[in-house]
């Protein structure tokens, strides 16, 4: 850990992780200090700081219809999509870990394949089946999808910390007389809550900030979602700078206020599952 | 960093861990079609949503195909591919995009090394530098975008130097190096939390014998740190090639829509315009085909050099 005892060499390592962390850090506050200034200002400088609040910006995004109707199909979509997502990958991992039966190693085989699959590689059969099933105007098909690619990685990470609960808990439970469905929920679901939430926390920021998928599934006019219509604000608003930043702020809010609340558990869930 | 492990190897006896008696047969029996029906809905939508679809999109690379009726034509798409110069260039591109990969590894590997100092404010930091990653590429995208204008902020540098700006969108490795930096900036985070979670585990008595040695801060970095998280940057080398194949849509998208001409235009980027603006699906099919044969190989790459304990 503290591999440097001088003081200078330490004050020289937090001058540069000052460094490091603003420009992890400026271009959010550019995009949050301009969405509260007026396209005057920012074109006169585009580095000041806000001299009052300015709220027109927000003003003008909310009463676009798209831009609001486009969070609300997101939440539409991302709900169910997180929920079921979750708790499938839950129960695999659980089945993957704490059962014995043929198969099962063959089928988590089948999931590590196709864990880090992009969407372009399954969509366009999907999207072609969804055309004929005339569901283009559905939420459904994008649901589903969403929960789907997203399970094979979920299971890999739950699987990883499942396996560090101990047997002995299931069994005794089962002594006990419970059901395996009782076993799930009594002692695998409360141990592996940390797990169980970082991966729900994951799925969220994916789905949200996805675009390949939400631009081919629902690009009918009244179901787009949020990054697609994101990616409309630079040709509405190309010479207004900070209304379209004022769009990405709140495009990205939800996803900066989830990753700060949960950082801890984020970071742990990460530290652990991801490699070892 | 393990909790699992520390779980398993402190928390459980060892004679509850593992029954003595035949151990799978009984739990099979008892525990009757539970498993398989546990296991049914992840299983179905993966199988549904994503290992019957690459095998129609396998078919169908086979086909012409309009999205309506589709006829069979061998390899008739593949042997277009191969003479197909934008395919060539596109191969070109992703290749160029690799330079990218030694330049997370290097800020990931500078972001760990830094914070594990634990100098004042470490896990504020920890925290900060993983900030980018949880962005939407197109939130990213966009505001790269206003950086690469005449008086953003990409240019800032130049203007005080007395040049003149770049136009950053318009040739080719300009436009490249941008959507390179974003790729950069959201990446280093999560390069430097792998990196860290390796480096936790290192004990700390070869510092103190590296110190001992004489060693300074450098030679202590090359001689301990380094080589005790080899598998950890060999882990982030080829997952960030994966990302230079599967993670690019949205920058290529929102930055430079894989312009200027199509010197950033990418594999998955040029499955998109193929299928789904030119309407021509069987050639996109084959397209994706590709992408999902290099993905194969560098997953099978990837689990090849994990722990070994971690897959079984």
């Amino acid at each position: 850990m503290l591999t440097t005892q001088s003081r200078m060499g330490r004050l020289v390592i937090f001058i540069l992780l000052c460094i490091l962390g603003a420009s992890a850090v400026y271009p959010l506050l550019f995009m949050a200090f301009n969405s509260f200034r007026s396209s005057q200002a920012y074109n006169v400088n585009p580095f000041g700081l806000p001299t009052s609040l300015h709220f027109d910006n927000f003003h003008q995004l909310l009463t676009s219809i798209p831009f609001t109707a486009s969070i609300l199909h997101t939440v539409i979509v991302i709900i169910p999509a997180d929920v079921l997502g979750t708790l499938f990958s839950a129960l695999a991992a659980f089945v993957f870990t704490k059962t014995a039966f043929k198969g099962s190693q063959g089928l988590f085989y089948l999931m590590l394949m196709v864990m880090l699959m992009p969407g372009v590689v399954v969509i366009i059969p999907l999207y072609v089946t969804v055309v004929h099933l005339g569901l283009t105007n559905s939420f459904a098909p994008a649901i589903l999808i969403y929960a789907a690619i997203n399970i094979p990685f979920s299971t890999y990470l739950m699987r990883a910390n499942f396996r560090g609960i101990p047997d002995a808990l299931v069994e005794a439970a089962r002594v006990d007389g419970a059901h395996l469905l009782r076993v799930f929920r009594s002692v695998i679901v409360p141990a592996g809550l940390p797990a169980i939430m970082t991966v729900g926390i994951l799925t969220f920021l994916n789905i949200w900030n996805e675009l390949f998928l939400s631009i081919v599934l629902l690009h009918t006019p009244n179901r787009e979602m949020l990054t697609p219509t994101l990616t409309l604000l630079s040709g509405r608003y190309g010479t207004d700078i900070p209304v379209l930043l004022a769009g990405l702020l709140l495009g990205a809010l939800p996803t900066i206020f989830i990753y700060l609340v949960s950082a801890r558990l984020f970071v742990r869930g990460l530290m652990s599952g991801s490699i070892r | 960093m393990p909790d699992s492990a520390t779980l398993t190897l402190d928390g459980t006896p060892e004679a509850l861990a593992t029954p003595a008696s035949s151990p799978a047969r009984r739990r099979r029996r008892r525990y009757g079609i539970f498993p398989f029906v546990a296991l049914a809905p992840a299983v179905i939508l993966v199988v549904g949503i994503m290992i019957y679809p690459i095998g129609q999109t396998v078919y169908h690379s086979l086909t012409s195909w309009d999205g309506q009726t589709s006829r069979f034509i061998g390899f008739h798409n593949f042997v277009t591919l191969w003479r197909d110069h934008l395919m060539r260039q596109v191969l070109g591109n992703s290749a160029i995009f690799l330079i990218s990969v030694p330049m997370i590894v290097i800020a990931s590997l500078i972001a760990a090394v830094l914070v594990y100092e634990q100098v004042i404010g470490w896990r504020v930091f920890r925290i900060l530098f993983f900030l980018p990653g949880i962005l939407s590429p197109v939130v990213v995208g966009e505001l790269v975008t206003t950086f690469v204008t005449p008086n953003g902020l990409a240019n800032l540098p130049l203007r005080w130097l007395g040049l003149k700006p770049i136009n950053w969108l318009g040739s080719p490795w300009p436009a490249r190096f941008t959507i390179m930096g974003a790729l950069v900036w959201t990446s280093f985070g999560f390069g430097m939390m792998i990196l860290l979670s390796a480096m936790t585990t290192i004990d700390h008595a070869l510092y103190d014998a590296a110190l001992i040695d004489g060693a300074g801060w450098f030679r202590r970095l090359r001689s301990v740190t380094i080589p005790m998280i080899s598998e950890q940057l060999q882990f982030l080398s080829v997952i960030n090639v994966v990302y230079t194949f599967t993670a690019l849509f949205g920058f290529v998208y929102v930055i430079t829509t894989g312009g200027p001409g199509f010197s950033t235009t990418t594999i998955d980027y040029y499955t998109y315009t193929t299928t789904f603006e030119n309407g021509d699906f069987g050639y996109g099919a084959a397209l994706a085909v590709v992408l999902f044969v290099i993905v194969l190989a560098l997953t099978v790459v990837q689990f090849k050099l994990l722990p070994r304990h971690e897959v079984q």
